[in-house]
């Protein structure tokens, strides 16, 4: 599976980071930084998390 | 098809707004969607149902997030109440200045401003709490923010306040406060750069609308829908952590205990009372919810409150627990039009949290006393009896 982001959508409100900060962080600038793309298994349910906490839906799992 | 549940509950009575947990319960039993005579409006009760329409937004347009058209037709061409893809253009102009990226060198000050407001009320040892705590402290983040200044400062309680009571049906509430809305949106369209301080928010919007970033005119739209749409809703929250912190001081105590629990106590003040009780759509197409119909053209109100209270998503929906963190409660809406100033209100609401839970044990209280809304929920005064600091 793989993590996609609507790069426009993202107001850097940081949730995804918390809920999976092993796939994505806000670099200094704020700005959301996926460390991995492709997911498996366990990641692939925190990606999943991730996406669903995102306030303005800029997140998704495909 | 199935029939359409229907009710003759009205929503707008003052009995449902000031406690509509009641109410919500049984709607949300009729089924997700239900018709409401009175109003002629279909209500969502069910958090699947309002999370997935708050997502649709070709289905439910932000046409009409209203009850009365006079105000549609005053909201058009702002974000809040646009569809993409203008309401993408829009909503850029608006969150450049106001997105956590472009807020994050704040958070300093806004801990240090709450630290000193709380301590000031602990040393008081009573006060009350909604006027000198849940008012004073957005007011003075919002206009130091925007860069208001005078007059405007003054009236930033009453314009905000207007701003959400005229989303109401055809009422009294609305008529009575569409003069004092007027005036606001008056401010709002010939307010220049110059009338905000320099290296404030609202300056730097206005720079936009100079160098092109944003369309001509739009600067004092961006600037109405701070006012209209943040310090209202924002007020109601912070008096809502007051009061549910002094209700219950088994909570307090947790996160006086772990203070990185603030978040999420803050999302659990959020889902247990959300500031709006019900905010608009208009549904573009015939809709079906699990069989039953919403009809093209039809007025829908989302009823936030309900789907944060519904047993099919949240366990023991009726108890306030900081520890369960819903982070993906229904109160800041969610998707395209998912609240834009929630950054703020986050910085605002855990510096709160944050300055309670370090210097105040528990609070006594007295009753908390409500007024009538037609949008907003929230407690009108608050007294604090007696601090017993940490």
């Amino acid at each position: 599976m793989r993590i996609v982001l609507d790069r426009p959508r993202c107001e850097g409100h940081g949730l995804c980071e918390e809920a999976a900060p092993q796939l994505m962080h806000l670099d200094d600038d704020g700005e959301l930084v996926l460390d991995r793309e492709e997911v498996e298994g366990a990641d692939a349910a925190l990606a999943n998390a991730a996406a669903r906490v995102c306030p303005v839906a800029a997140l998704r799992v495909i | 098809m199935a029939t359409t549940p229907t009710s003759d509950i009205d929503l707008f009575a003052d009995e449902v707004v000031l406690d509509p947990y009641p109410v919500y319960a049984e709607l949300r039993e009729q089924g997700p969607v239900v018709h409401l005579r009175m109003n002629d409006v279909h209500v969502l009760t069910r958090y699947d149902t309002i999370r997935g329409a708050l997502a649709d937004w070709e289905s439910f347009s932000s046409t009409s997030i209203a009850f009365n058209p006079m105000a549609n037709e005053a909201l058009t061409g702002t974000s809040l109440a646009s569809d993409p893809p203008e309401h993408t253009r829009l909503r850029a102009a608006l969150t450049e200045n106001l997105s956590p990226r472009a807020l994050r060198g704040l958070k300093g000050r806004i801990e240090a401003k709450a630290d000193a407001l709380v301590a000031e009320l602990v040393e008081k040892g009573s006060f009350e709490a909604i006027d000198a705590l849940a008012r004073a402290f957005p007011l003075e983040v919002v206009a130091d923010l925007i860069g208001f200044t005078g007059h405007v400062r003054d009236n930033m309680l009453r314009w905000g306040q207007a701003a959400m009571q005229v989303l109401g049906p055809t009422n009294q509430r609305t008529a009575e406060n569409f003069p004092v809305a007027g005036e606001l949106y008056e401010w709002c369209s010939q307010v220049e750069a110059t009338d905000l301080t320099e290296g404030s928010v609202g300056r730097g919007i206005f720079d936009a609308e100079a160098r092109g970033a944003i369309p001509p005119g739009t600067a004092g739209h961006i600037i109405h829908q701070y006012l209209g749409a943040g310090v209202d809703t924002t007020i109601a929250a912070i008096g809502n952590i007051v009061a549910l912190f002094a209700r219950h001081p088994d909570q307090l105590a947790l996160v006086r205990a772990n203070p990185s629990l603030a978040p999420a106590a803050f999302n659990e003040v959020l889902r247990f009372w959300p500031p709006i009780n019900a905010w608009g759509r208009r549904a573009t197409r015939d809709v079906d919810i699990d069989g039953v119909v919403i009809p093209e053209g039809a007025q829908v109100a989302i009823l936030l409150g309900a789907g944060n209270r519904d047993p099919r998503h949240y366990e023991n929906p009726d108890a306030f627990l900081v520890e369960r963190n819903p982070v993906d409660h229904l109160s800041f809406g969610y998707g395209p039009h998912g609240c834009a100033g929630q950054g703020l209100a986050r910085l605002e609401a855990h510096a709160v949290i944050g300055a309670l839970s370090r210097r105040v044990d528990h609070l006594v209280v007295g009753p908390e006393v409500r007024v009538p809304g037609n949008t907003t929920r929230s407690i009108e005064e608050l007294p604090v009896l007696e601090v017993i600091p940490a």
